[in-house]
């Protein structure tokens, strides 16, 4: 900042710290200088989550949340809005990207042990941030009002069923109605476009603000803090600003090429990202062949499907989403990286990654008696991956991590 | 280890895990491939009059409208409006919704014939271009046809006249041993088994050959992916910019980024 143009700055940061925060948290925030690509997925799910806003309003401005013209005005986008297949097919991409890096994001964190002490709570939120975003991708799948909204709805909503003795009233009230109407869709939207984005965009803010705290992490698993400069700044930290800019700038030039290819030349993913019964608008009297997940769910639809009995299946589903909140305290070992850790940590970890890409697969294909094995098999790898960590976490010998980055 | 990798291929690569519900194209089996041409301006215009003389009585298209199809087809309106438009009081801005109310048509037919606008996005251009093409006389059937793709369906085939009688006929094939080769005698001749199931156009009985009724076929499919996704020509060409736009992108950016790292490497 110039002395001549920092009258009016001064004048404001007196009175709200633009400046200091600016600095804080971006200029001169320091971040390791050493990192790999697999720590620009976060900047990636924030341009996302921009994307999924602004595209998102765009598409409201020509939705009609009715049963009756839910589906047509969708068409009505796709065709009559100048461009509005651009912001259509932007917001399915999106929503299949979001979901893409968040778990490329996650996978980083269980890599690098990004949750190790004191990134604890950063976990925590993204956890929290990738809960509120299921809830968020399923409503807005029931929005557009196809074959697969309907029955992939009725699927979900059927699960509250199962809980004992509220599940009944539990359904009509998540609902709305006795069955899949109007109604649902209306409190569906309201739901997706306020009050999860809200409940969203806070969580980001808290994840932010706890990383800001803490600092990020390194594939290194070197803590940068141990070594400062006389100012207080980590010597192997360089400032956010050019520095970590241009490396998210590089990341999002190349996310920027993949997104363009899917939206202009795949924009279904094969039937993955837009189902293609979904082509059809909503018919309570015909029950699709197959009803599947988008890809992003599998997994999970996989483990529910695992479990014969309803009930069991909603716990089973639950609960591996729920453990994911506890890894930090699961995770003993002495070195928060892949790197340094020990053989057994290695092996759970590919074993894992395994199963899990072979759980979204199944999750996406009609049941046969081997592929529910198999389903049963990914489940209990998945669970025992988590179940078992305190133990060869503990045990295993691992690699002096160094001082330095 | 490696009986170990052999055991999983196997067990992996094992029909069972990986067969779909059944074949894409029904009783046909894998549906024959369509490559739309949707620049070809002739062959739209072409489909969409077949769509409108054959189709259009009993399917609507009420997503699309008549403008909007004869611009993008270069048909001019005046041209438009007087052959391919039906009724008087149609105004081009209006949505395409069908002549038949869908109470009548469920009366006559037992249901509603679908709305079409979508079905090349819903069943895939390759299965409407099977479909259309796989009718056969069947005479337990209402309509006297049935077809291969989608047995039972409730529709006639309505472009019977142009493409004449099409039966159930049987061949001769190779047989095929259980190790999956062609069957040979002693003297090294081919064994054949006749098999049944295959369509047969019976000649001269309807108007078109059966290249010139593929054809026909194909401008029409042509014409309803065209309407199933009107701005995809757009799409792809624009997509091109798109990444021209993001590849420069990321050059200047890591040009930068190698220049900025020198600071701290």
């Amino acid at each position: 900042m110039t002395q001549k143009s920092s009258g009016f700055f001064n004048w404001i940061n007196t009175r709200l710290p633009i400046v200091n925060t600016y600095e804080r948290h971006l200029s001169k925030h320091p971040v390791p200088k050493k990192v790999n690509f697999w720590y620009m997925f976060g900047a990636l799910a924030s341009v996302v989550l921009i994307i999924q806003i602004v595209s998102g309003i765009w598409l409201m401005f020509g939705y009609e949340n009715t049963e009756e013209g839910a589906f047509a005005s969708i068409e009505y986008i796709m065709r009559d809005i100048e461009y509005g297949w651009i912001i259509r097919y932007m917001h399915t991409t999106g929503a299949s990207m979001f979901f893409a890096v968040v778990y490329l994001h996650m996978f980083r964190g269980l890599l690098y042990g990004s949750y190790h002490k004191p990134r604890e709570l950063v976990w925590v939120f993204g956890m929290t941030i990738y809960l509120v975003m299921m809830a968020e991708g399923f409503l807005g799948y029931v929005l557009p009002y196809g074959q697969m909204s309907y029955w992939g709805a009725q699927v979900i909503i059927s699960l509250f069923g199962a809980i004992p003795y509220i599940g009944e009233s539990l359904e009509i009230w998540v609902r709305g109605d006795y069955y899949i109407s109007g109604a649902t869709i209306s409190r569906f939207f309201a739901l997706h476009v306020v009050a999860l984005p809200l409940i969203l965009i806070a969580l980001v803010f808290m994840h932010l603000v706890a990383l800001h705290e803490v600092g990020a992490g390194n594939p290194e698993g070197v803590d940068i803090e141990k070594h400062l400069d006389e100012n207080g700044v980590p010597l192997d930290s360089v400032p956010f600003f050019p520095y970590k800019v241009l490396n998210a700038l590089v990341a999002i030039g190349i996310f920027g090429i993949v997104f363009s290819i899917i939206l202009f030349f795949f924009p279904e993913g094969g039937g993955y990202m837009l189902e293609l019964a979904n082509f059809e608008e909503a018919n309570p009297l015909s029950t699709p062949e197959h009803i599947a997940p988008v890809w992003y769910y599998s997994p999970y639809y996989a483990m529910l499907r695992a479990v014969p009995d309803k009930l069991g299946g909603l716990v089973v589903m639950g609960a591996a989403i729920a453990i994911l909140f506890v890894v930090p305290w699961l995770d003993r070992s002495k070195a928060a990286s892949i790197r340094y850790k020990g053989v057994l940590s290695k092996i759970a970890m590919t074993v894992f990654i395994l199963s899990w890409l072979m759980l979204a697969w199944l999750g996406t294909v009609p049941v046969t008696a081997l592929r529910t094995t198999l389903s049963i098999i990914g489940t209990i790898i998945y669970f025992a991956f988590f179940l078992l960590m305190p133990i060869y976490t503990s045990i295993e010998k691992t690699k002096p991590v160094p001082e330095r980055l | 280890m490696k009986k170990l990798f052999i055991v999983i291929f196997l067990f992996f690569g094992s029909q069972e895990i990986f067969s779909a519900g059944g074949a894409p194209c029904g009783d046909y089996g894998e549906c024959d491939s369509f490559k739309p041409e949707l620049e070809n301006i002739e062959s739209l215009q072409l489909g969409a009059l077949t769509f409108i003389n054959h189709c259009y009585g009993c399917h609507s298209l009420k997503y699309s409208r008549w403008g909007r199809v004869a611009s993008d087809l270069d048909i001019p309106e005046e041209i438009f409006s007087n052959n391919l438009v039906f009724g008087k009081d149609v105004k081009l801005g209006d949505r395409m919704t069908g002549s038949m109310e869908p109470s009548v048509s469920e009366t006559w037919f037992g249901i509603a014939p679908p709305d079409l606008t979508l079905v090349t996005r819903l069943h895939g251009s390759d299965w409407v271009y099977t479909y259309l093409r796989t009718f056969y006389e069947d005479s337990s059937k209402p309509y006297g046809v049935n077809n291969m793709v989608y047995p039972g369906a409730a529709m006639p085939n309505v472009l019977a006249s142009l493409q004449g009688q099409q039966i159930l006929a049987c061949k001769d094939v190779p047989m095929i041993a259980s190790n999956g080769g062609v069957r040979r005698d002693e003297f090294g001749n081919d064994i054949t088994e006749e098999k049944c199931g295959y369509l047969k156009t019976i000649e001269d009985s309807g108007s078109l050959s059966v290249e010139e009724f593929d054809e026909v076929i194909f401008n029409l499919v042509n014409f309803m992916t065209y309407v199933g996704e009107p701005s995809r020509v757009d799409r792809e060409r624009m997509g091109w910019y798109a990444i021209l736009f993001f590849v420069v992108f990321t050059a200047l950016s890591y040009l930068l980024f190698r220049e900025y790292q020198k600071d701290y490497h």
